[in-house]
């Protein structure tokens, strides 16, 4: 027992001499983070001139207080206004504007799940310090996302407090929620320019997993991709309680959907619980998610949300 | 025009080099002549750079020297292989993805993408090696399938061409939609090919379009030859399968590197060879060479104007090449539409 703790105060000691001359020895980055593709990212400081890839990247960073440290953005970035002020670096058909991030010299790139690895290796080329920021494939993961981007913008304080007040509106959600008596079922349209095989959310996608968490069950459950085209006869099978059109940004309204050929046979176009959703709080990984999150249960459960 | 019809070779060196300097000054971001001539003095010269440079030192080395590389040595493969096959099948309407190799190039980049390898090196090589392989190996296919005893008959490889790519194609949206996950990387791949910067792709494209074109280049004379149709051809001496064989292989190697690193672009195939034809004729010894110069610099001016047509925007240059280049095509053809040119 002595022993054990002689070897103990010696390596206690070790480790404080350590600690002590580490900085000396070499300097070390001040952030060091492992991103979603496995790479090894680090920064001297907290990044003050960034270029966001992503409209769900812009987001955080602004929801962060970290707007005044972004220099660029992505073309589909749109929110917040402020946002669209800064020039954009393309990314429309997923082709970015090179020349133009090396040309605003970001210290940080920040790339996400819409971005290729091989544009990350372009950024590499170009001397750009990058980090791929994994989509979330649940809410923790958003929270972990948040904090991750609060670490690189030197954000921390900001990222704990949003994510405080984040989770606690999911747990008022889920508390709301557990008062529930069924589940309905939900179908979540993506796009249906060809009204007898519409495209949806299938089992394991973001949107699958949230209408789950929502206190409902997804239609399109069934299906073998997450990105798929149902067959309208499965959809009157499965009889959805709840149609959300995330299209309604397309102009797809409820009254077209009634209009459709077949379409009246469904629970939901019967009962007229047809939505227009706002796809954007849902597919874009960002905070708004629980915005998205809110939105879905309440329109999966209007009777506990009065 | 009269003298331009008369020194082809001149007249596409020229334009070449126009094209090469163009490309390399012109980009979305405008960077001062005098800044390009200072970081060229400079780098070269071995001296660190002011600040005030960097960022167009990594623009000019990183961006767009290396892509002014890539479109000119696309541009040629593609132009000299749209020449050759539309001599070989006597076809006005070849071009060279005829026996697949666009979409079999597709298919190795979406199954590699589907195999989701950890980030590096490796994955990053990956896809341009498979693309390349399951290019030339979906051509090798056709090939066979095309084959009856000893002969090579031109009509069994082109229904084979087609029936190939359209199974290949079909494969490759499939796994797009049921290989989850990597469906926007297949699609920006297939809209217009790889993101890329820096010398890799340069690197890894030369020594195929290299030999292919150099290949294809010495099949002048037998070309020639092969307009008056097989057997006549192979009466004056020329062994018709195994010229057959070559050129296909030759058309094959480059274009499956060209669309390796550059993505399927269109148009620049089809059309180039047939410019070449209504000013300079269509004699091969001319026609293969002439067509690999011009499609060089038809690429890099339409991925010039690709570049600002929109800028900060880019725009896919398939829609550059086929938009600026269709009408300027037409017009030419009315003009020269006395002459029988084909």
């Amino acid at each position: 027992m002595k022993r054990l703790r002689i070897v103990w105060s010696i390596l206690l000691l070790a480790a404080v001499l350590l600690s002590a001359c580490a900085p000396a020895a070499a300097p070390v980055a001040a952030i060091s983070l492992k991103d979603g593709l496995g790479r090894e990212v680090k920064l001297d400081k907290p990044a003050q001139k960034i270029v966001s890839l992503s409209p769900s990247n812009t987001e955080i960073l602004f929801a962060l207080g970290a707007g005044a440290q972004v220099i660029g953005r992505d073309d589909l970035s749109d929110t917040p206004a402020e946002a669209k002020k800064l020039p954009s670096v393309g990314g429309n058909m997923g082709k970015y504007n090179f020349e133009e991030i090396a040309k605003l010299k970001p210290d940080l790139v920040l790339a996400t799940g819409i971005n290729t690895p091989e544009q990350v290796k372009a950024l590499e080329n170009l001397n750009v310090t990058t980090f791929y920021l994994e989509n979330p494939k649940d809410l923790d993961g958003l929270f972990k996302n948040l904090e991750t981007v609060g670490a690189l913008t030197g954000r921390t304080a900001e990222a704990k407090k949003l994510n405080e007040s984040l989770a606690k509106r999911v747990k008022s959600v889920q508390d709301t929620l557990a008062k529930a008596a069924s589940k309905p079922k939900v179908f979540y349209e993506l796009d249906a320019t060809n009204p007898a095989k519409p495209w949806t959310a299938g089992p394991g996608s973001f949107i699958d997993k949230m209408i789950t968490l929502a206190g409902g069950q997804n239609a399109a459950g069934g299906l073998k991709s997450e990105w798929a085209e149902i067959s309208q006869e499965e959809l009157i099978i499965q009889n959805p309680d709840v149609i959300l059109l995330g299209d309604a940004a397309y102009g797809v309204s409820p009254e077209q959907v009634a209009s459709r050929p077949g379409w009246s046979a469904i629970k939901a176009v019967k009962e007229k619980r047809v939505l227009a959703f706002d796809d954007n709080l849902v597919s874009r990984p960002g905070p708004r998610l629980v915005d998205g999150y809110e939105a879905l249960a309440k329109a999966i459960h209007p009777e506990l949300f009065k | 025009m009269r003298w331009i019809a008369a020194h082809p070779a001149l007249v596409n060196i020229l334009l070449l080099v126009l094209a090469l300097l163009a490309s390399v000054a012109v980009g979305s971001v405008l960077i001062p002549p005098l800044a390009i001539f200072d970081v060229l003095r400079l780098r070269l010269g071995g001296a660190s750079l002011p600040p005030n440079l960097e960022p167009y030192a990594a623009i000019l080395f990183s961006l767009r020297l290396p892509r002014t590389i890539l479109a000119a040595l696309t541009g040629a493969a593609l132009a000299g292989s749209g020449a050759g096959y539309q001599g070989l099948f006597r076809n006005p309407l070849a071009d060279p993805y005829l026996l697949g190799v666009a979409s079999g190039a597709g298919l190795g980049a979406v199954v590699v993408m589907s195999l989701r390898l950890p980030y590096g090196w490796f994955s990053l090589l990956a896809v341009p090696l498979a693309a390349f392989l399951s290019a030339a190996a979906t051509v090798f296919v056709v090939y066979l399938l095309a084959r009856s005893g000893r002969t090579l008959p031109t009509t069994n490889l082109i229904l084979a061409g087609v029936a190939v790519s359209s199974f290949a194609g079909a494969l490759t949206s499939f796994l797009m939609l049921y290989s989850t996950g990597e469906l926007r990387r297949a699609l920006v791949w297939l809209l217009g090919g790889a993101a890329s910067s820096g010398w890799e792709p340069v690197l890894g494209m030369l020594p195929y379009v290299s030999l292919g074109l150099g290949i294809l280049l010495t099949r002048g004379h037998a070309l020639n030859v092969l307009q008056f149709g097989d057997e006549q051809a192979q009466q004056l001496g020329i062994p018709v399968e195994m010229v057959r064989g070559v050129v296909i292989a030759a058309v094959s190697l480059a274009t499956a590197a060209a669309v390796a690193f550059s993505g399927v672009i269109g148009f620049v195939g089809l059309i180039v060879p047939h410019l070449v034809r209504l000013v300079w004729g269509s004699d091969y010894r001319r026609l293969l060479p002439i067509s690999c110069l011009l499609g060089a610099s038809f690429l890099l001016f339409a991925d010039i104007l690709a570049r600002i047509a929109l800028a900060p925007q880019e725009l896919p240059v398939g829609i550059v090449t086929a938009l600026a280049g269709a009408p300027f095509f037409l017009w030419l053809l009315r003009r020269t539409r006395a002459q029988q040119a084909w």
